[in-house]
């Protein structure tokens, strides 16, 4: 037995040697550290941030709650995200209950348009429905107002309910798959019982079924508002144009004002401060609520087969229901959104606009520029997801397998971008490329740095997914590769990451979709040379061109339309892992 | 081969610490077969697992073939891969995503004690023979039944090395009579091979069976530790003489060296000790004989009236009072019986003394407990 050493003492001082996917693990956590303390930091000074020329002072923060403005922006982001979660629950929560409560046919069906609409990113209904309903351009009003001849246009998406309704719309395939799990892990008994002793159908559904479903709900609603708070993209696509500010567009705008205007850094900093803390705060309300809702999952056992409800005929308005759904949400926006491509300019759809579709978008559009963003939209795609599972995969590990003290930290740590929003983060990066690491290290402007902030902010999903498959492979098939000889890296390659091949699978088409449409980071971060496909589309958008932002966007659909099919294709086996 | 030293494991839990192994001392020798019993939640599996480098002691010393694996002073770690033994899991940790060929092979290849290409088939094709697996050799994992994928993860622990094996309840998942055919089995392997095995159970008849020497475990000490004849016939305590099977147990007093006065009346001992001291006496209920011819023993003689008897095939358990105690007895016949009255007798060297003082040994002396006892049998 020559193989057993004794080690040298200069290395027995430490009994065991940490394991090499906490060091791992620990970057990422740095980074997110350092992301909020520089995000504080910034927020304490006036003056020229960086330099000697600066007072440390709380002064920001009086400006910020002490203006006018910021209130009027607090109330309108407070509608927006109340009516976003009225929307998406007013068309989520029926389909879910359906789907698991009711014999409503093509149940697979409704869970493969539902998990498409999670695909779909915001921007594109925004701007789809832009040209449906907006005050001026909007095809629905000039119909109508041409129609009954109206003064002036009658429906408004840009306020904050119309862009609620916009985003509720997007949202709604996340409140039907929050809501959908509730409804499942429901006790079916409880139900039959209330049959059984004579209540009626609407008596059982109103008495019964939504009280008990009552906490996942809420849980879902403090989700769903925590999203809103911080959403960028809708507000900013329908919203910067007419002068209707959220939170989100109000930080960006002191970031990246219009004209020639000084960015106020300060006033972005202690802005993004205040929203961390609202955000925390309310995910610890969530996280509570969602505690509070296991109490009523009675665990059932093998043989548990819910009774369906006999929809019968019902069936067909469930279906008309939430096949309207999809055509408001989906397949208009879209459909317009592929004619504004091939139109010169925005007219309602008609015989005389049919005759006029040409390419003549795609001859305007900067192709250097499609190129440099198709570039670096390629590179965040390939590079992102590939190091987000590396992380999360070693997150993951250490919080679930290992005895390390650290495992509490990384867990709450790698919860943390789930509470923090990426209009935050990207504000963080931002400070951080310009007034920290700005001297030696040409992170501002590059790539890289959206790179940073797209990996912080996919970890916490990856890491839920990773660590409820991990937990479901038996602790002993990996010690009985370590006990057999094979290294620690090793073994996850041998033997864990075959065994973890789905989960990781569609952990990582997921991220691939989210990070090829992801817009917020990009707008903040991007320059010139870093410019992404959704930066692209969003800069003609924001300057006017908006038939050339169409054309741009009908590119990038269908680029990822394979991808898409892949993951529906995959998904339909398995099941996407939730959050 | 094995040697611990006042080994020790805490696990920090919510709300304090579990001594999981208090400062516990085993030696194993080289080729024999070592088994570990206890209780559920005694630490047996925690001691396993620092034998084998899964679990980092807080306390003490491991030594394996005289190298020291694990240490407080100096602080001395080898990892698991480094230390060379074969272990058998619960489990059975077969790798799911394999074939059985490739759950031999794959430690074979790139493990620390991987073997130079061109014999690992050889050693493979090998482990499997012995385990008579190797017809199913290229069969997937998941098909496989229970007590073939114990064959796998044994031909996987003979592979990497036959020197050493650890197992921990190999057999509790499967079905009693498997299990009974292959423990022989195991045990053969065992010693053609020539291993050391650590082996740890909770089943004492698989302990008896199995085992060179038997360690009893419980909340983290070792009891006692020797052969299995040592353990069942000359328990140093009441717990071990209770594991091992079922006792019927008396408070009593010494009046002479050898002689007891108990509830049941005045027994004769074999071990003396001193008069006048508390004691707590047992006996086991295949102990008790039947006497037949009453003028021809004088002493321990027991004038009892029989109660509920069951007939189990291979023998009588029957239970009988004698002066409102309640014994129970095991026999291939049942005592003849002179209305309900029957005499029997307990011989003086089958009688086991203990202390009374010792607080641990008076519990199996609750009332509830003698009660329980006579219905177990
Ligand atoms: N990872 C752990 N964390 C905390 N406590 C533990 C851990 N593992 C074991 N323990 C505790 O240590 C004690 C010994 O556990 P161990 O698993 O060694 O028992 P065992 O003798 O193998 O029992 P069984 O026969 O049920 O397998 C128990 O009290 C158990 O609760
Ligand atoms: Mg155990």
């Amino acid at each position: 037995m020559q193989e057993v050493l004794r080690l040298p003492r200069a290395l027995s001082t430490r009994v065991k040697m940490p394991s090499p996917f906490l060091l791992v693990a620990l970057l990422p956590m740095g980074l997110i550290l350092i992301l909020v303390a520089v995000l504080f930091w910034v927020s304490l000074q006036r003056g020229v941030i960086g330099t000697a020329a600066v007072t440390y002072t709380w002064e920001n923060y009086a400006v910020i709650f002490g203006d006018p403005f910021v209130y009027r922006v607090s109330v309108n982001t407070a509608i927006f995200a109340l009516s976003t979660v009225f929307f998406a629950l007013l068309i989520g929560l029926p389909i879910a209950w359906m789907t698991e409560r009711t014999t409503i046919p093509g149940k697979v069906a409704i869970y493969s348009i539902m998990t498409l609409g999670l695909l779909i990113p915001g921007i594109y209904t925004a701007m789809g429905w832009t040209f449906i309903a907006h005050p001026r351009i909007g095809f629905l009003n000039q119909w109508l107002v041409d129609l009954f001849g109206l003064e002036s246009a009658p429906i408004n998406i840009a306020t904050p309910v119309g862009m609620g309704f916009v985003q509720g719309l997007s949202l709604s395939a996340l409140a039907f798959i929050l809501t959908a799990q509730v409804f499942r892990a429901m006790n079916p008994s409880l139900e039959e019982a209330a049959t059984v002793h004579g209540m009626g159908f609407l008596g059982t559904l109103w008495r019964i079924t939504l009280p008990l479903a009552l906490p996942g709900i809420l849980a879902a609603i403090i989700y769903m508002v925590t999203i809103g708070i911080a959403t960028f993209d809708i507000p900013a696509i329908i919203g910067l144009g007419n002068r209707i500010y959220m939170l989100s567009t109000f930080v960006y705008l002191k970031a990246h004002p219009p004209d020639s205007g000084l960015p106020e850094y300060g006033i972005t900093a202690s802005m993004g401060t205040f929203m961390i803390s609202v955000a925390v705060l309310l995910t610890c309300w969530y996280g509570r609520v969602l505690r509070q809702g296991h109490r009523f999952e009675v665990v059932t056992g093998k043989g548990y087969r819910p009774t369906l409800i006999e929809l019968g005929g019902w069936g067909i308005v469930g279906w008309g229901f939430i096949l309207f759904y999809a055509l408001i949400s989906k397949v208009l926006p879209l459909l317009l959104l592929a004619y504004a491509a091939f139109t010169p300019y925005l007219a309602p759809p008609s015989w005389k606009m049919m005759g006029q579709l040409s390419l003549v978008n795609y001859y305007n559009i900067d192709w250097e520029l499609i190129m440099r963003g198709l570039k670096n939209t390629v590179l965040l795609v390939v590079v992102v997801p590939v190091v987000v599972m590396v992380f999360s995969f070693c997150i993951s590990w250490v919080v679930v397998r290992s005895r390390s003290q650290w495992r509490y930290i990384l867990d709450f740590g790698a919860f943390l971008p789930h509470a923090l929003p990426e209009v935050i983060m990207a504000v963080g990066a931002l400070l951080l490329g310009l007034f920290v690491v700005g001297n030696f290290l040409p992170l501002y402007g590059s790539v890289w740095l959206i790179a940073m902030v797209y990996v912080i902010a996919r970890l916490a999903f990856a890491t839920r997914a990773i660590n409820s498959s991990l937990l479901q492979i038996h602790r002993e098939l990996e010690e009985a590769a370590y006990a057999a000889g094979l290294s620690t890296v090793r073994t996850s390659w041998r033997i864990l990451f075959p065994l973890l091949r789905p989960t990781l699978l569609s952990v990582w088409i997921w991220t691939t979709l989210l990070v090829y449409r992801e817009l917020t980071v990009a707008v903040f971060l991007a320059s010139h040379q870093s410019i992404t496909l959704p930066a692209i589309i969003w800069s003609y958008w924001f300057g006017g061109g908006r038939n050339e932002a169409a054309a741009v966007t009908l590119l990038m659909t269908v680029a990822v339309t394979p991808l898409i099919l892949v993951f529906w294709w995959f998904g339909r086996r398995s099941v996407l892992p939730s959050q | 081969m094995i040697s611990v030293r006042n080994l020790s494991k805490d696990f920090l839990v919510s709300g304090g610490k579990v001594a999981a192994l208090r400062n516990l001392d085993v030696e194993v020798s080289e080729g024999e077969f070592f088994v570990i019993v206890g209780a559920s939640g005694s630490g047996k599996t925690t001691l396993l697992r620092c034998v084998a480098g899964l679990e980092v002691p807080s306390g003490g010393e491991i030594r394996i073939a005289d190298q020291v694996v694990s240490s407080d002073n100096p602080p001395t770690w080898i990892p698991s891969q480094q230390r060379r033994f074969g272990m058998v899991f619960q489990s059975y940790a077969v790798w799911p995503h394999l074939t059985v060929y490739d759950n031999v092979a794959l430690p074979l290849r790139e493990g620390a004690q991987r073997v130079p290409r061109n014999q690992v088939e050889a050693r493979v094709r090998e482990a499997l023979c012995l385990v008579q697996m190797e017809k199913l050799a290229e069969r997937s994992a998941t098909l496989l039944s229970g007590g073939q994928q114990q064959r796998v993860a044994l031909a996987r622990a003979i592979a990497v090395s036959s020197k050493l094996l650890l197992m921990d309840e190999p057999l509790s998942n499967l079905d009693a009579r498997l299990r009974e055919e292959v423990r022989g089995k195991i045990r053969e392997l065992a010693k053609h091979l020539g291993s050391t095995v650590l082996y740890v159970t909770h089943d004492q008849v698989e302990a008896m069976a199995m085992s060179d020497k038997i360690a009893l475990m419980q909340l983290g000490e070792l009891l006692q530790v020797g052969a299995p004849m040592e353990l069942y016939h000359h328990p140093n305590r009441a717990e071990v003489a209770e594991f091992f099977g079922s006792v019927n147990w008396l408070r009593g007093r010494m009046i002479q060296a050898c002689l007891a006065e108990t509830p049941i009346g005045r027994l004769e001992v074999q071990k003396p000790a001193a008069p006048g001291e508390e004691i707590l006496l047992g006996f086991r209920p295949e102990c008790i004989s039947i006497v037949e011819d009453r003028s021809a023993t004088k002493t321990n003689v027991l004038q009892a009236t029989l109660g509920s008897s069951t007939f189990l095939g291979d023998q009588f358990v029957y239970s009988v009072v004698v002066q409102d105690r309640l014994l129970v007895g095991k026999n291939r016949t049942l005592p003849r019986c002179n209305k309900g009255e029957v005499c029997l007798r307990v011989d003086p060297a089958d009688v086991m003394v203990f202390p009374a003082d010792n607080k641990r040994g008076m519990a199996v002396l609750e009332p509830e407990h003698s009660r329980a006892l006579g219905t177990a049998g």
